[in-house]
């Protein structure tokens, strides 16, 4: 501890040089954390996926619709408990610029299907009696401080859906039970959606409860069988399944985004270490007098690393600090959205500080070497 | 009994291919409590000389015995407590810490032993007092004139009670007055405290203070003087 001034002292020397390093360490840090939050994001959702509940869409793609009366078809298939569906809306409240996700949906089968989707007896009541109401996240509210009846007007962003602006009151406010569940979402009924719709009765994609779990690949294979070689040909898959394709719809997420954290972090780490080197390089004379006054180099090193050290973990806290700030704080409009469990989590948090340190000794390693096998008399006479 | 016993040193330093002899089989005898002026030309061999009694470089050849030990043989880790035990190093120029203030700076070297807080505070007070700069503990060295710098600097040389003093040049960046006032301390602390010092400089003057002189040429002791001080 009675190095510790000697080494913050060192390190504020050169304080705009400390405050980069420190600022470069911490836009790595938060970078890390982001993109981890973005991987974390989508394994979350991925991980709390039911294992009861098959997704079908049509195979060609999800954007294309299919006839309600494949909901019958699925029904009576053996093993299926219930079946709902929903409606990707797209609209565009006030400015494209406010996205979140708009669903019309069965509502009573929606809601009965989905036990994660949290609201209040009274309000589900509600929203079940009103053909034009809407059930809203409480992340949603929150962001644009809606309250329940208020009057919310949005405009078609799919021309499918007609032209003229959908008006809708919201009857209740759920809350997220699951990280599948995104609590920034709009859902409406589906009818209200139907009715003026370009056709009539067409679904986006089914969502089809089963008996039993281990069934999951027999019924996904039965239901895509029903409609094979018919003009809605479907593919069906577990809704895990269906998570994940739809994060692999952006690419190999996890290569890109590791590949992407990895090169900051290395870029990082050559940057710290170029500036401590430069630091101790500057600080030859006064390394030689140190160890002319009896400091071991074992102890030179230390400090060295130490001051690396301290410069990093300062930075890391920074980055992950403002990690968590902008990413998990909601009224920075970050957290939510696409990723229903985008956050920065402890652990991203504990990881990123790891990183930070990983980041100092490395970074600090080769300056500390340098100095603590400084020739003493050669450091002296450079100067003197 | 003598504190410094040098017995046939002789010390070359290589550059690429060439071999450059700097000292020649230099026998010296400092008994302790002296104050030892070391003079010579530039290149004669006197800061080389001071650098092996200091143990921050090592001869090519001979023995070197101060306070009973033939630091010569030490090791790396060995010799650097050596140091911080039995030498106080003044130099030319001071070589303060910049970021320090002028208590860090002497307290620097108690930094290694195991006193308490409290403890080196007192070491540090004492040391700074005996400079007279008791009231500059808070100054950094770019707040200190360069004799106050230098003063400061031998604080940190007494703050752990030395053996040895060496001082190398201490006062050839000094003007004539500061000059003055750092051979006065350096008298002071070799009468009042005992104090063993060898002391390397060009200015006669500066020797006049040193009890014994001696004259190095090429690396080769050439005379001993008995000084007026």
């Amino acid at each position: 501890m009675k190095f510790a001034r000697l080494v913050l002292k060192s390190a504020r020397r050169s304080k705009r040089r400390t405050a980069l390093t420190i600022l470069s360490v911490a836009i790595a840090v938060f970078l890390f954390a982001s993109l981890r939050a973005v991987l974390d994001g989508f394994s979350a959702v991925a991980e709390a996926s039911s294992s009861t509940r098959v997704v079908t869409i049509r195979s060609t793609s999800m954007i294309f619709n299919m006839p309600t009366s494949h909901a019958d078809v699925i029904r009576g298939i053996p093993g299926v408990q219930d079946v709902t569906w929903a409606n990707w809306f797209g609209g565009i409240y006030k400015d494209p610029k406010n996205f979140f996700g708009q669903f019309g949906i069965d509502a009573e089968s929606y809601l009965r299907m989905y036990p994660e989707i949290l609201v209040s007896p009274g309000e589900k009541r509600a929203f079940l009696e009103d053909r034009t109401g809407a059930l809203v996240g409480d992340g949603l509210v929150r962001k644009y401080g809606w309250h329940v009846g208020d009057r919310i007007v949005i405009q078609p962003g799919i021309p499918y859906y007609g032209t003229q602006d959908y008006t809708f009151t919201i009857r209740g406010v759920y809350r997220s039970g699951a990280s599948n569940v995104d609590n920034q979402t709009f859902l409406f009924h589906w009818k209200y959606l139907d009715e003026r719709a370009g056709g009539a009765g067409q679904v986006g994609w089914y969502v089809t409860q089963l008996r039993n779990p281990d069934d999951a690949a027999r019924i996904a294979m039965v239901i895509d069988q029903k409609f094979a070689n018919s003009p809605y040909e479907t593919k069906t898959d577990t809704e895990k399944q269906f998570s994940a394709q739809f994060a692999s719809m952006l690419g190999n997420l996890n290569l890109l985004l590791g590949s992407v954290a990895l090169a900051v972090v290395i870029t990082t780490l050559f940057v710290a270490g170029n500036t401590m080197a430069m630091s101790v390089r500057e600080r030859t004379t006064e390394i030689a007098v140190m160890r002319t006054l009896g400091y071991p180099a074992s102890t030179i090193f230390l400090l060295v690393v130490g001051e690396g050290l301290m410069v990093a973990i300062v930075g890391g806290a920074i980055g992950a600090g403002l990690a968590r700030l902008v990413i998990n704080g909601e009224y920075l409009g970050m957290a939510g959205g696409f990723i229903p469990a985008f956050g920065v989590n402890n652990w991203n948090v504990v990881v990123g500080l790891g990183l930070s340190v990983l980041i100092g000794i490395l970074a600090a390693m080769i300056p500390a070497t340098m100095a603590s096998r400084l020739k003493i008399v050669d450091a002296l006479r450079r100067v003197a | 009994m003598a504190l410094i016993d040098l017995r046939d040193v002789s010390k070359s330093y290589r550059r690429d291919a060439l071999e450059i002899p700097v000292l020649n089989g230099v026998t010296i005898t400092v008994p302790a409590g002296d104050f030892m002026g070391l003079m010579g030309p530039s290149g004669s061999g006197k800061s080389t000389l001071l650098n092996l009694l200091a143990g921050i470089d090592r001869p090519t050849r001979g023995s070197i015995r101060v306070a009973d030990t033939e630091i010569s043989s030490l090791s790396e880790r060995a010799l650097a407590g050596w140091r911080a035990r039995h030498i106080g190093f003044i130099f030319q120029l001071y070589n303060l810490i910049p970021v320090l203030t002028a208590f860090e700076n002497v307290e620097l070297p108690l930094l290694l032993t195991s006193l308490s807080k409290k403890q080196r505070r007192d070491h540090v007070m004492t040391a700074l007092g005996i400079v007279g700069l008791g009231d500059r503990e808070k100054h950094y060295p770019r707040q200190l004139s360069g004799g106050q710098e230098q003063r400061v600097a031998i604080a940190r040389a007494i703050v752990t009670d030395p053996t040895l003093l060496l001082a190398d040049e201490p006062t050839g960046d000094l003007d004539a007055r500061s000059a003055g006032e750092v051979l006065t301390l350096l008298q002071r602390l070799n009468r009042e405290y005992n104090k063993t010092i060898v002391m390397v400089t060009h200015d006669p003057h500066a020797a006049e203070r040193a009890v014994h002189v001696l004259h190095l040429e090429k690396g080769t002791l050439v005379e001993q003087v008995e000084s007026r001080a």
